[in-house]
């Protein structure tokens, strides 16, 4: 299948895009100094208040409210001018084509004495440039350490500095690939997969690497290794939105799992500033407390905190119908769970044979 | 079982304290060297303040066998350009406890009379060597004593008493003791710093044991004014005190023996001459105001006796009944016992009623007492159901207790004295705390008198902040009548109130370079026991305490905000020309220009916002 290039940019175009955007900046910047004005930026607040739940986007974004943060005051001048920093520091990264991990950020910016105190407070001047610029931080160069990996028949073209124009089949390494930045910048080119199957585990997604769960069902696999990493969710996304295809998602079947099947779907409420990471067709396959029965899995008590993390998410509005609440009304009743692994229990190959096809099935149905 | 029977009564007062040493200061080797040293060097400032001598105070500790562990014997010198003692005294001061010139009713360091004797004593006891003492008054004949105490009879022996030519005046006192240096050492070293602290008028050096020496010279050449003794205030007094006190009141009849003859002659100006016994008593008379009281008394009984010196000669006085005005004697010649009335008229009979009953209530107020007039005398009397005219003489135990506890509870009194105290004063205390602290802020004050249970007492504080004093404070050195208190911190009234101070208030944070000096003169400080190392609650001492260190706190806290300011404003003044020319920089990257806008003018608007933000 070829991408639909009309829906999404080109790397070049979205670095062209940035560079411009950061230009623009550093021109309003400039010209307020040059004026004798302090300059200010201006933050879109990202307080709990501020996040609401969009139905019709399917995802959380922020509020209305806006934070100003001034060069002029002096509470926020070290805070400003670490921002202006980053946003200059994405700058060289956008031009000279590299990519920098959150870690980096933290190190270069020690060369520049603008003040960091720790990492975290360097991560969290990055969510502060994505929620002014409106740009995740990925098309800023700028890459998380936690890497996830794809497998499966789809032809990408690299577009990092010394790989320009080269292709690459993602299925020519059976460990898969790293979801890292050269293929979070690269072109889709081809693939001759229907669908696209995101895993939890790294278990799993090797068993269907050996069972050939690709070509049996025409898939890209994803192993989302938890907690899918933005990266991971940014691919899915332009999985389905560029090739078209469709998402599920398999987790192990407790409230965590559900929860990782519904950041994909709808994102994350610490991402709300960020509309493009989230894959709101994505469907959840299971593992479902409906089916802890039905396939008579073996189960494992749930722990206080289990059950604390369903009541919370129960208070979530995306977990207020359907599907999403019934699994957790039947978690919280049998008060058990049950990993993917589970369904070794029937033999190493049960869930890639009668598990997935069924459930697949099912989703036609969804 | 002789053990048993024994009391008090029967051993002297050296074999009390020697059983109760621990009392005084001397449990053991360590303590021991320390009160020792102690004792001396306020013994030496109490008598160069007594005559308002600079001060220039000498101690040594050599230890006799350096190779020695501790604890081991050391040799103990304090010397002083003070008065000295005068020879006949020396072995009296040094020899025998409870013998002391401070009794009186003013401030002084010492207060029982045996601070020194307990030091000798217990050199002696571990060594048995004697103490040498060496005294000029004159600054020009040195007496040396070599003394050693019998403690059984609280009294000195003199082993050895030379004269020497010296040009100085003032007193050298050497003992030999078993001492810990090794132990003592910090605390004695701390005792010389923290006592030239607030003697700042006084040069003390300090000879240590391993070498070392320990100078610190006068700041200021002015003393304070040398206290006066002053009479006791009405509040200050319990029943024992006022027992004694009717007790001297009350003046013995004095014999008619030749010795008391010859006392009447000389202060008649008869000792060559014969009058009769009307002469005698016109050349009284005439001489009235200068007499003795026991020489007024016997021309007294000679008026009414109507004898010369001659037929006085030859009686006994038996009995002077002053309520039936009769005067019994024996006469000697005719050997018979005679009556005689008295006329209650005449002024002789006041003299002896007097003398015999004591002074009446109202004059024993006023003479005995501070601050008692005739007015509020009076007043007393009615208040405690007396007559003022009462004969104190004759008063009955009962009434005795009586008048104690009404003193105690009549509110009219003026309140005490304290012309008594020598306070050390504003001025000194400043320069004194500056020298040795080296303190950015600095501020003392002294309080006005103010007095607990009739005795009076001045409290002098200053708070020192910053410059050279460490941080990790408060740190607070206590004084009392110019005496450092350094042990047993933990229940004193000074520390309780500086750490029951909200220091947050003051803008002080934790941990501050901070130093408070504490000073409390009193005539009697309360100390909780006879050690002199902390001064017992007394709600008066607390309340005046509180009021001092809230007084200079609140002055730290307005340098605190002075200083936070200007800190502040240098902050400001750092960050703004720290990040200004960063955020140019990047944004001349970013927008691609070559040249960095021109953001100078903004760093001087920094001034601006500081004054809005003062307005917010
Ligand atoms: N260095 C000295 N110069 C002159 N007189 C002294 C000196 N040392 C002691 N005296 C005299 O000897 C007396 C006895 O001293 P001692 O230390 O025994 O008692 P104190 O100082 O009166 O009271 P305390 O027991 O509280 O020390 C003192 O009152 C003082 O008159
Ligand atoms: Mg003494």
């Amino acid at each position: 299948m070829k991408p639909k290039k009309s829906l999404t940019k080109t790397s070049e175009e979205k670095r062209k895009f940035l560079a411009q955007i950061l230009k623009n900046t550093g021109t309003k910047i400039y010209d307020e100094l040059d004026n004798g004005q302090f300059p200010k930026f201006s933050v879109p607040s990202r307080s709990v208040s501020n996040i609401v739940y969009d139905k019709k986007l399917r995802q959380y974004i922020l509020g209305t409210n806006v934070s100003v943060r001034s060069s002029r005051n002096m509470s926020q001048l070290r805070s400003f001018t670490q921002l202006m920093w980053l946003a200059f520091f994405a700058n060289r990264l956008v031009n000279e084509k590299k990519s920098s991990t959150l870690r980096d950020i933290y190190y270069s910016s020690q060369a520049f004495e603008v003040d960091f105190e720790d990492q975290p407070e360097s991560d969290n001047i990055i969510v502060d440039l994505e929620a002014v610029l409106t740009r995740p931080r990925e098309d800023l160069h700028i890459f998380p350490e936690e890497r996830s990996s794809v497998f499966g028949d789809l032809t990408i073209e690299y577009t990092v500095p010394g790989y320009e124009g080269r292709r690459s089949n993602l299925s020519d390494h059976p460990d898969g690939y790293l979801i890292g930045p050269s293929l979070s910048s690269a072109e889709l080119v081809d693939t001759s997969a229907e669908l696209v199957i995101a895993v939890e585990k790294g278990g799993l997604f090797t068993r269907f690497v050996e069972e050939k769960v690709h070509k049996k069902f025409k898939a890209i696999i994803v192993d989302t290794a938890g907690q899918a990493p933005r990266s991971t969710r940014f691919l899915l996304k332009r999985l389905h939105d560029e090739l078209g295809l469709p998402v599920v998602i398999l987790t192990d079947g407790d409230v965590y799992g559900e929860h990782i099947a519904m950041v994909i779907k709808s994102g994350s409420a610490n991402a709300a500033h960020l509309r493009e990471l989230t894959v709101p067709d994505a469907l959840w396959l299971g593992v479902w407390a409906t089916d802890i029965e039905k396939y008579k899995l073996p189960t494992i008590p749930m722990t206080e905190t289990d059950i604390k993390r369903i009541s919370d998410l129960q208070k979530d509005p995306r977990y207020q119908e359907g599907n999403w609440k019934k699994q957790l009304e039947v978690f919280k009743k049998i008060k058990r769970k049950a990993e993917l692994e589970a369904f070794s229990k029937y033999g190493l190959t049960n869930i890639t044979d009668k598990y997935l096809p069924e459930k697949l099935e099912l989703a036609k149905s969804l | 079982m002789s053990s048993s029977t024994e009391t008090f009564d029967q051993i002297s007062p050296s074999e009390f304290f020697y059983r109760n040493r621990d009392l005084a200061g001397f449990s053991n080797p360590t303590r021991s060297l320390y009160t020792a040293v102690r004792e001396f060097i306020e013994n030496s400032l109490d008598a160069c303040d007594q005559k308002g001598i600079l001060p220039d105070v000498h101690l040594s500790i050599k230890a006799v066998d350096p190779e020695k562990p501790d604890p081991k014997p050391y040799i103990l010198t304090v010397k002083d350009n003070g008065p000295g003692i005068e020879s006949k005294h020396v072995a009296l001061a040094f020899g025998t406890v409870l013998y002391g010139s401070k009794f009186g009713l003013k401030q002084a360091r010492g207060m029982f009379g045996l601070g020194a004797t307990m030091a000798i004593l217990y050199g002696q006891i571990t060594t048995n060597k004697p103490v040498v003492v060496k005294s000029s008054t004159d600054g020009q004949i040195q007496d040396e004593y070599e003394l050693l105490l019998d403690i059984q009879k609280n009294k000195p022996i003199t082993l050895k008493h030379e004269t020497k030519e010296v040009s100085k005046t003032g007193l050298s006192i050497s003992i030999r003791l078993e001492g810990d240096y090794s132990k003592a050492g910090s605390k004695i070293r701390d005792y010389v710093y923290q006592t030239s602290l607030i003697t700042p008028y006084a040069t003390i050096t300090f000879d240590d044991p391993k070498g070392e020496k320990f100078r610190y010279t006068k700041i200021v050449r002015t003393m304070p004014p040398p206290p006066t003794i002053i009479r006791p205030h009405p509040y200050g007094i319990d029943v024992e005190t006022i027992k004694r006190m009717t007790v001297d009141s009350k003046f013995q009849i004095p014999t008619v023996d030749n010795k008391m003859i010859d006392k009447v002659r000389s202060e008649l100006g008869l000792r060559k001459k014969d009058l009769n016994y009307k002469g005698i008593l016109e050349r009284a008379k005439k001489r009235w105001s200068s007499l003795s009281r026991q020489v007024r008394v016997v021309i007294a009984l000679m008026s009414f006796l109507k004898m010369d010196f001659d037929k006085l000669n030859k009686i006994r006085i038996d009995d002077i009944d002053v309520s039936n005005q009769k005067l019994t004697y024996w006469d000697f010649g005719e050997s018979q016992s005679i009556s005689v009335d008295m006329d209650p008229e005449s002024d002789y009979y006041k003299q002896l009623t007097n003398t015999v009953q004591g002074e009446t209530l109202t004059s024993f107020l006023t003479k005995r007492f501070q601050r008692v007039g005739r007015t509020t005398a009076e007043k007393f009397a009615n208040f405690a159901n007396f007559k003022p005219e009462k004969r104190i003489g004759t008063m009955t135990n009962q009434e005795l207790v009586k008048l104690s506890d009404s003193l105690q509870k009549f509110t009219a009194f003026l309140s005490p004295d304290p012309r008594c105290l020598a306070a050390l004063g504003e001025l000194p205390l400043e320069k004194g705390m500056r020298n040795f602290f080296n303190p950015d802020f600095l501020a003392v004050v002294q309080r006005g008198a103010s007095a607990y249970s009739g005795f009076p007492f001045i409290i002098e504080m200053g708070i020192a902040y910053g410059g050279q004093i460490p941080a990790g404070g408060p740190k607070t050195f206590r004084f009392a009548n110019r005496i450092p208190l350094l042990y047993d911190e933990g229940s004193d009234v000074v520390l309780k109130v500086v750490n029951e101070t909200d220091w947050g208030r003051y803008k002080v944070k934790n941990d501050p370079p901070l130093v408070i000096v504490s000073h409390i003169c009193s005539t009697r400080i309360p100390y909780k026991t006879v050690g002199k190392e902390n001064v017992a609650d007394r709600p008066e001492i607390e309340r005046e305490l509180r009021l001092a260190l809230q007084f200079l706190s609140r002055k730290l806290s307005s340098y605190m905000s002075k200083k936070g300011q200007a800190e502040m404003q240098k902050k400001r003044a750092n960050l703004y020309s720290k990040y200004i020319p960063l955020v140019a920089r990047f944004s001349t990257e970013l927008a691609g220009k070559k040249k960095e806008p021109n953001y100078q003018k903004m760093l001087k608007e920094i001034s601006v916002i500081e004054a809005e933000e003062i307005i917010n």
